[in-house]
């Protein structure tokens, strides 16, 4: 049956046309297809509608988020709720979202300070840019502390290693890491030289934690630090069921987990950046505006309150 | 022309076209489906190949993962390791499980209509309900945290069917009289199936087993509530570790490494690519 | 001789034992998600876990429909896109390939089925979200993106199994149709390819199962918005997405409902099967 295929081929081969030259000619095509996507790029139009992207529940930097623009509501019998707009894209993803702000001229979403990247455009936030000195210094609002959470009965490895954290060579890592250290002042000196220590929690802490990993293992080869990456919640509730010995938070511990018996101390400070597309000409923000757009109040890009 | 009737000239086949044109529809149809296939397949490849391969360098192969060299060779060893586990777990257990099915179990026997029936609800089960049964069975219930040795039963369990059914169908098509043969000569039963029966079957096998392979690279899923994500060569069987396509996963998740998560993804790709070139090979010098 | 019957009976054993791992596994499986499924179902009421329109754990209100009827038609927008192009590009496969592409063509497909589904999706991202954006409005991340990609990913299994059933068909059958004077097309259409029916379901209900399963690539382009589907171009939570969105994280009853989204998963699959089996004894007869 795949003879008369044979025989049209044939009678194309013909007319000098080959399998190689098409292929040639197909990728060729392809070339421009992709070019053509890729200068789709037109200009910014006021009147649509604002694409809100947002992280999901349990991550830190959405609780910090909202608990910082206020993008919430005080409920009877629940306290203060998540009140982000229903009809908010959600990732779990800090690429995805760079990626959808990125290639979306009408997007709007946050990230934490360190992961910034050139593909999307900061925005200011009442009129302060966010950088690391204006989170030093307190002028830019939207900071958040980075936490380790530990409990009660903490092993002798993981104190020895929360002292190096705390110390000046911990957080001068954590200066060059591109974030604000918490403190300054410490000495640290090695108290234990075995051992093994399971760090696990936020996916915005994980970073900086390797790093501080990687130095600490010049001071105290011997102890052994291992580093689960998931988010803040799980990293609270495994140090607490005594899976990880210090927890990594980049939100408050609730009550709940404060009365389970969780300690929370601050390592660095980092910023949250609201952030947009490169060709929104929107990049000064009240806080205000912000919360009215993730609260689904203001759903077009002309609808912003000057 | 030797067949007028299945080789038509190409001006003869246009002049039916013209007093069919839904056969011509159709012709169009086909053709523009298999270029579509096609085109998905050079445009997903293409973009990985062109986003990926500048950013491929020796130093991703290095020893250590740490946060300047985000390197994938533990999160390879892991995935080496993974995979030989859960194959050393299924691969005999799904082929001793197809041995039985055909050589033993009587025709229309229960236990072989229910063997169908879970394996069949097996190889349809998502790969989020293995990671949560996973999670759930290994990780919590026989306590050995998240560890490589969880992550590889589970995805042991995930390939098992598909090892089953390709054996099954592997040594049904080994040809009745050389079972009946063999018998006559007097061997007895489990020396004609590892001697006799087996032999032929084996192309058919390893190519199950081969995709089994291929699947168990590519699984993200169920790997992360179960193996977790730690990148590093894993000291005991009992210690986490991440397989490249969770590696790739949780580069991608940071959002600080993209461009090596891309060469990671190439990295899979050649794997992928190379498990499907070795079936092949594998499955044509056997079969000769 | 004894020694002998000894070494049979052992191994006859180990078959069997081997057999009995696979049932092992799915009531394992069954009861483990069952065990951690059904008491939460229990405390938040079947009818509203399964028929409740609102999903918001931080208020303890766990109903699950936005994500059923989001995976369901997700699902069918995938089947819509995938099926006839994977049935398609099986024919051609099976008979319109000249004999020199086929090699290269079949690796194509195989490889496409073994590319991980996180490549699936950010090549989604990067193409087809914009592609949806520019071409139909909305913000791209919706239930259409989510089904072309999603028609995409399952057309290496569609093809796979449907290629094999044509090719399973007699030669004469398509030879008899020719001599009768049919066209090359008439001939698969009216005749192949409905012989070859049984197999071609099996790939459709194969495909169908991929789709519902799907997870990585779906949670990175679908939106993820866990209220009832808005239309075409809103986005939309699936079933696979809400366990992997939030199991992280989840806790008690949370965490309970989560694994119970994951039983109504399951159960959708043993419908599927059994549907399955439904037909093919359907078309046996």
């Amino acid at each position: 049956m795949t003879n008369e295929f044979i025989k049209i081929k044939g009678s194309i081969r013909q007319r000098g046309f080959n399998l190689k030259k098409a292929a040639a000619l197909s990728l060729i095509c392809l070339m421009f297809f992709l070019s053509a996507c890729k200068g789709g790029v037109s200009e910014f139009e006021e009147t649509r509608e604002i694409t809100v992207i947002s992280r999901e529940d349990g991550s830190g930097t959405r609780g910090a988020f909202t608990e910082l623009f206020g993008v919430y509501t005080n409920m009877e019998g629940h306290g203060k709720v998540d009140a982000t707009t229903e009809e908010a894209i959600i990732t779990n993803n800090t690429a995805v979202m760079l990626y959808c702000v990125s290639t979306n001229p009408y997007a709007i979403g946050y990230i934490s300070l360190g992961s910034m990247s050139d593909v999307v455009k900061s925005a200011n936030v009442d009129g302060v840019a966010a950088s690391l000195e204006n989170v030093k210094n307190g002028t830019y609002k939207a900071s958040r502390p980075f936490y380790i959470v530990t409990t009660q009965s903490l092993s002798a490895p993981a104190k020895d290693f929360i002292s190096f954290i705390l110390s000046d060579g911990g957080q001068e890592v954590v200066e060059s890491a591109g974030y604000v250290p918490a403190l300054a002042g410490r000495e640290y000196t090695p108290s234990v030289d075995s051992g093994k220590v399971v760090v696990g929690g936020s996916s915005s802490v994980t970073p900086v934690m390797e790093k501080l990993k990687e130095a600490y293992g010049a001071y105290n080869p011997g102890i052994d630090v291992e580093v689960q990456q998931s988010d803040s919640t799980t990293g609270v509730s495994s140090t607490l069921q005594g899976i990880c010995d210090i927890g990594m938070s980049s939100r408050a511990l609730t009550e709940n987990e404060k009365h389970s018996g969780a300690l929370a101390e601050t390592i660095a400070l980092d910023g949250i950046v609201i952030i947009v597309n490169s060709i929104n000409p929107n990049d000064d923000f009240t806080s205000e505006q912000i919360k009215g757009i993730f609260l689904g109040e203001t759903a077009y890009w002309d609808s912003l309150e000057k | 022309m030797k067949n007028p009737i299945n080789q038509s000239t190409f001006k003869r086949r246009m002049r039916e076209y013209q007093k069919r044109p839904a056969s011509f529809v159709m012709f169009i149809l086909v053709m523009l489906c298999a270029c579509v296939t096609v085109l998905s397949f050079v445009f997903l490849v293409g973009y990985l190949l062109y986003k990926g391969i500048p950013n491929i360098s020796w130093d991703l192969f290095a020893l250590n993962y740490n946060s300047e060299n985000v390197s994938l060779l533990p999160s390879l060893i892991n995935t080496v390791t993974i995979t030989f586990l859960a194959l050393s777990v299924s691969g005999p257990t799904g082929i001793f499980a197809a041995i039985y099915l055909v050589e033993y179990a009587k025709k229309g026997n229960k236990l072989v209509k229910l063997m169908d029936l879970t394996s069949e609800t097996l190889s349809g089960i998502p790969s989020i309900v293995y990671g949560l049964f996973g999670m759930l069975f290994f990780v919590v219930a026989l306590d050995w945290g998240f560890s490589v040795l969880a992550g590889a039963c589970t995805l042991a369990i995930m390939v098992l069917p598909l090892i089953m059914r390709t054996t099954q169908e592997a040594l049904r098509s080994v040809p009745a009289e050389f079972r009946e043969g063999a018998f006559g000569l007097g061997a007895d039963k489990v020396r004609v199936i590892f001697k006799i029966v087996l032999p032929p079957a084996v192309p058919g096998i390893l190519s199950g087993v081969i995709l089994a392979v291929g699947r168990i690279v590519g699984e993200t899923a169920s790997l992360i509530y179960t193996a977790g994500t730690v990148a590093e060569i894993p000291e005991s069987l009992f210690s986490s570790g991440r397989t490249l396509a969770v590696h790739m996963y949780a580069l991608f998740n940071e959002g600080l490494y993209i461009e090596k998560a891309y060469a990671t993804g190439v990295v899979l790709l050649v794997i992928v690519c190379a498990m499907n070139l070795l079936s092949n090979y594998v499955a044509k010098k056997l079969t000769r | 001789m004894k020694s002998k019957s000894i070494k049979e009976k052992v191994m006859h054993i180990v078959f069997l034992a081997a057999a009995m791992v696979c049932i092992m596994a799915v009531v394992l499986i069954c009861v483990f998600l069952l065990a951690n499924g059904v008491p939460a179902m229990g405390k938040i009421g079947v009818f509203n876990f399964l028929l409740g329109k609102t999903w918001r754990p931080g208020q303890d209100i766990y109903g699950i429909l936005p994500m059923i009827l989001g995976s369901i038609y997700v699902t069918a927008g995938a089947i819509i896109i995938g099926v006839p192009i994977g049935i398609m590009t099986a024919v051609f496969m099976a008979r319109y390939c000249p004999k020199k592409i086929y090699a290269p063509l079949k690796g194509a497909i195989d490889l496409l089925a073994g590319i991980p589904s996180v490549v699936y999706g950010f090549f989604g991202l990067v193409i087809i979200v914009p592609f949806v954006r520019d071409t139909f409005g909305g913000s791209g991340n919706s239930i259409l993106t989510a089904c072309v990609l999603l028609g995409f990913m399952i057309l290496p299994t569609i093809i796979g199994v449907c290629e094999s059933s044509l090719r399973a068909v007699p030669e004469e059958y398509y030879q008899n149709a020719l001599a009768l004077g049919a066209t090359h097309e008439r001939s698969i259409f009216k005749v192949v390819l409905p012989t070859a029916k049984s197999g071609v379901l099996t790939g459709v209900v194969l495909g169908i199962g991929r789709a519902i399963g799907e997870t990585m690539a779906v949670i990175m382009i679908a939106g993820n918005q866990a209220r009832m589907p808005k239309g075409l171009l809103k986005g939309v939570r699936t079933l696979t997405a809400n366990i992997v969105m939030e199991m992280g994280y989840a806790a008690d009853l949370h965490r309970e409902a989560l694994i119970a989204t994951g039983v109504v998963l399951f159960v959708f699959i043993l419908l599927i099967n059994l549907c399955l089996a439904a037909i093919k004894k359907g078309v046996e007869q």
